[in-house]
């Protein structure tokens, strides 16, 4: 078997009451989160008929799932260019432009210098990779903005490498 | 008959004219308790004789089957018929056991102990237990059982959880909710009504025989469990081994006897148990050799004969929160006997830096709070309580192309969760494919644990590539897992609810609840009668009052179909036939899906209402202070 993208059916947006954008208040989504599942968790359907803890079973799985794909930037990123019918296996293919290519590189190797304790050389490079994922982030927003789909599935590509890298078991402390 | 309630979700509740029982169970490897919330006290229920503990230990002969205590005093003389720890092997394969000396297991491929009564599985050990307690708590209360919370330890896998809820239906017991034992601690406390804020809290729990520490965090109401650890083989015997240990070296009895060591631990435990409150015992050690003298043990004699062992349950806690990546936490909880030493709790202080939490009887703490959690599932408070989310404990995932796993659920994922993902064939022309489950955070099917295999057929034959597979994983509240292939383009189908490897399965159940197992006195036809009616009758009523207030969701036709099916399964209920008004409540049930569906749907808008208020009130309030 291989596996390719899934399919999503809900829109996550309209379920939690947003604007479907790539800016998107926090703090609204947790309250909206905990206020559907508060509502529909199976824990209030424990003694009502099969049919209504099934039905909601399968609805407090959709508020979940939205929720996670909507409060990480990353496959929020994702969620959007996907709604927005941009194919993204293609947009793979396509990969980065050679700048950041190169800027891949770097961080890379200098990932691999890094001595294990190497405590302020660790931040520095942290910061570094952060800075770069800050830019790719307002670049992506900026392009989506705009409906520039292509420009904005190679930032989010940039945005998966880069929030790959910062999750390295070797920049985390101790 | 008390009828279930049918409230609108979010809408005030109806006012019960009648309580709901709900019981909280902790199923341990050594003890297990039953527990009620009467809705100002806990009571945990104790037997005859007022003993609270019910030993984990069941007793089969030709004759009979023994629980508890009386179970506990064959032991000695016929260990093949007394099944102790049965916990240890719930959920679990035969290979795993294969080269326990400990163990007799019975011919055959699953794992079951061999007993006088015949192959005994661990889930009807489990099953036995869990009916002793019902037995003995059905005197004590007002009415029967609407059904139980029981404890699992938050680091179950969904086989041992299928394998838990399996014991509890042949117990003939309502699983309301399977919850973590750490958390069912937490809620003894009352701590999920206080955490507003986010907090850290560290469940220490030391039992008789295994160790296990728990990494929680609470926000507005969420509980997740962030990390778990332990030992399986360290607790409270070790204590009195080394203790016994000891006494046997002061008399210098270098080759005890198999009556002097059993003395011995007894000895051992007593003074154990006792220097908890005292600065020394002076114990009477005749039983142990010819002579009439006492030994003097002071406590930090025991603290001395303690200290490696307590120093291994703080490398486990220390490795928690590193993995965790947690530096200190806000609370710790005490679990278990144990932790009644004072040298465990001292020790415990100063590792996390804060006294912990001890005021409830440590063995008690986990059968409480699963029986408040239970009191609120079976309907009795409604609307104000927090909500414990639990998270499943390892990733699940399929294997793919040359034996890698494809993870499609993540280990910490908020449950119940649904998660799809499409597949495709790696051959040309191939028609069928294998759905193979594994659960494990590593990348290699073979280091990973196998939960189940499935085939789905009836693919066309297409190119490699073309073929769409969308395959869905569902894990409900309870952590347990089932697994959906569908073919797009054919609407080929195949699935399954993952059961335990060597568990029981539904016919097996079912003949066992037909044989009258454990329970002979009951009428089955009639239990199952009463069940089935009033599944349908809450259905019915459900529908009723749904209909009246959002009927304009369905279309004339719909609601034409729908009593029509309503006006059967009426018909049926009238027939007092069970099978029957199962099916006929299972027809209404699928018809009206779609109904209650679009009800959800539309409860959203006031679910989020409600936030929008509550928004507006903190704005308010914001702007008001200076």
């Amino acid at each position: 078997m291989n596996a390719t993208a899934g399919a999503t059916a809900r829109d996550y947006f309209s379920l939690f009451q947003l604007e479907p954008d790539f800016v998107l208040d926090e703090t609204a989504l947790e309250r909206a989160y905990h206020a559907l599942l508060t509502q529909f968790h199976p824990d209030r359907y424990a003694g009502k008929p099969q049919v209504e803890q099934r039905v909601a079973a399968q609805f407090c799985a959709d508020i979940n799932s939205g929720y996670r794909i909507l409060s990480d930037e990353v496959s929020r990123a994702e969620y959007l260019l996907q709604q927005a019918g941009v194919d993204l296996v293609a947009a793979e293919r396509a990969g980065v432009e050679s700048t950041f290519l190169m800027t891949q590189i770097s961080l890379r190797e200098q990932l691999e210098e890094l001595g294990p304790s190497d405590a302020a050389g660790r931040l520095d490079l942290t910061a570094d990779i952060q800075g770069h994922y800050t830019a790719s982030r307002d670049q992506f927003a900026k392009t989506l903005a705009v409906d520039a789909y292509l420009d904005a599935a190679r930032h989010w590509q940039e945005m998966c490498y880069l929030s790959k890298l910062l999750s390295e078991p070797k920049l985390r402390a101790g | 008959m008390v009828l279930l309630q049918i409230a609108e979700p979010g809408a005030a509740p109806e006012a019960h004219t009648e309580r709901q029982i709900g019981v909280g169970i902790d199923l341990g490897t050594t003890n297990s308790l039953i527990a009620h919330f009467n809705g100002t006290d806990l009571n945990v229920l104790a037997d005859e004789a007022g003993e609270a503990s019910l030993p984990s230990v069941v007793y089969y002969s030709t004759s009979q089957t023994l629980v508890g205590s009386d179970a506990e005093q064959h032991a000695s003389v016929e260990p093949g018929n007394t099944i102790a720890s049965a916990k240890r092997m719930l959920g679990r394969s035969r290979e795993e056991f294969e080269d326990d000396p400990y163990i007799q297991l019975a011919a055959g491929e699953s794992l079951a102990f061999a007993t006088d009564a015949g192959a005994k599985t661990p889930v009807e050990v489990s099953a036995a237990i869990l009916g002793a307690l019902k037995d003995r708590a059905g005197p004590q209360l007002s009415g029967p059982i609407a059904g139980a919370v029981i404890t699992v330890p938050a680091y179950f896998d969904d086989a041992q959880r299928q394998a838990t809820r399996q014991a509890a239906e042949l117990a003939g017991i309502k699983v309301l909710r399977l919850l973590n034992e750490p958390t069912a601690a937490a809620v003894a406390y009352g701590l999920d009504e206080q955490a507003e804020e986010s907090s850290l809290l560290a469940v220490y729990d030391l039992g008789g025989g295994t160790f296990d520490i728990s990494l929680l965090r609470m926000r507005a109401g969420l509980f997740e469990v962030l990390a778990t650890g332990g030992d399986s083989a360290l607790g409270g015997d070790d204590f009195d081994r080394a203790l016994a240990a000891h006494l046997l070296a002061e008399l210098s009895i270098g080759e005890p006897t198999a009556v002097q060591r059993r003395v011995a631990l007894s000895l051992a435990r007593n003074a154990k148990e006792r220097l908890s409150d005292m600065a020394s015992v002076d114990l009477d050690v005749s039983g142990l050799d010819a002579g009439d003298h006492e030994i003097t043990v002071s406590r930090s004699t025991l603290e001395v004969l303690l200290s490696p062992y307590i120093e291994r349950t703080l490398d486990a806690c220390r490795q928690t929160l590193t993995d965790a990546s947690v530096d200190a936490v806000d609370r710790v909880v005490l679990v278990g006997g144990s932790t009644r030493t004072p040298a465990v709790r001292q020790a415990v202080a100063n590792c996390f830096g804060l006294e912990p939490l001890c005021n409830l009887d440590p063995d008690q703490v986990v059968a409480m709070g699963a029986a408040r959690q239970a009191d609120i599932l079976v309907g009795n408070r409604q609307g104000d309580e927090a909500l414990l989310l639990d998270v499943i404990p390892l990733s699940l995932g399929l294997e793919t192309y040359g034996g890698l796993v494809e993870r499609i659920v993540d280990r910490n994922s908020t449950i119940p969760v649904a998660r799809a993902q499409e597949f495709t064939t790696a051959r040309d022309g191939q028609t069928g494919l294998v759905v193979h489950v594994v659960q494990g955070e590593r990348e290699r099917v073979e280091d990973c644990r196998s939960l189940a295999r499935f085939e789905l057929t009836g693919i066309p034959p297409m190119v490699a590539g073309a073929a769409r597979i969308e395959v869905t994983f569902q894990v409900d509240a309870d952590g347990i897992l089932a697994v959906s292939a569908v073919e797009q383009q054919t609407g080929s189908r195949s699935e399954i609810v993952v059961k335990p490897a060597f568990g029981l399965d539904e016919a097996q159940i079912t003949n066992m609840l037909k044989a009258g197992y454990e329970h002979a006195s009951e009428d089955m036809l009639a239990r199952k009668l009463g069940e089935a009616r009033v599944e349908a009758e809450a259905l019915l009523d459900g529908l009723q009052a749904a209909m009246a207030a959002d009927g304009d969701l369905l279309s004339a036709d719909e609601t034409a179909a729908l009593q029509s099916d309503m006006q059967n399964l009426e018909i049926v209920i009238a027939a007092n036939q069970p099978d029957d008004i199962r099916e006929a409540t299972e027809i209404l049930g699928k018809a009206s899906e779609i109904f209650a569906a679009r009800r959800m749907d539309r409860s959203i808008q006031k679910a989020l209402q409600g936030v929008a208020l509550s928004e507006l009130e903190s704005d308010v309030a914001e702007e008001s202070t200076p």
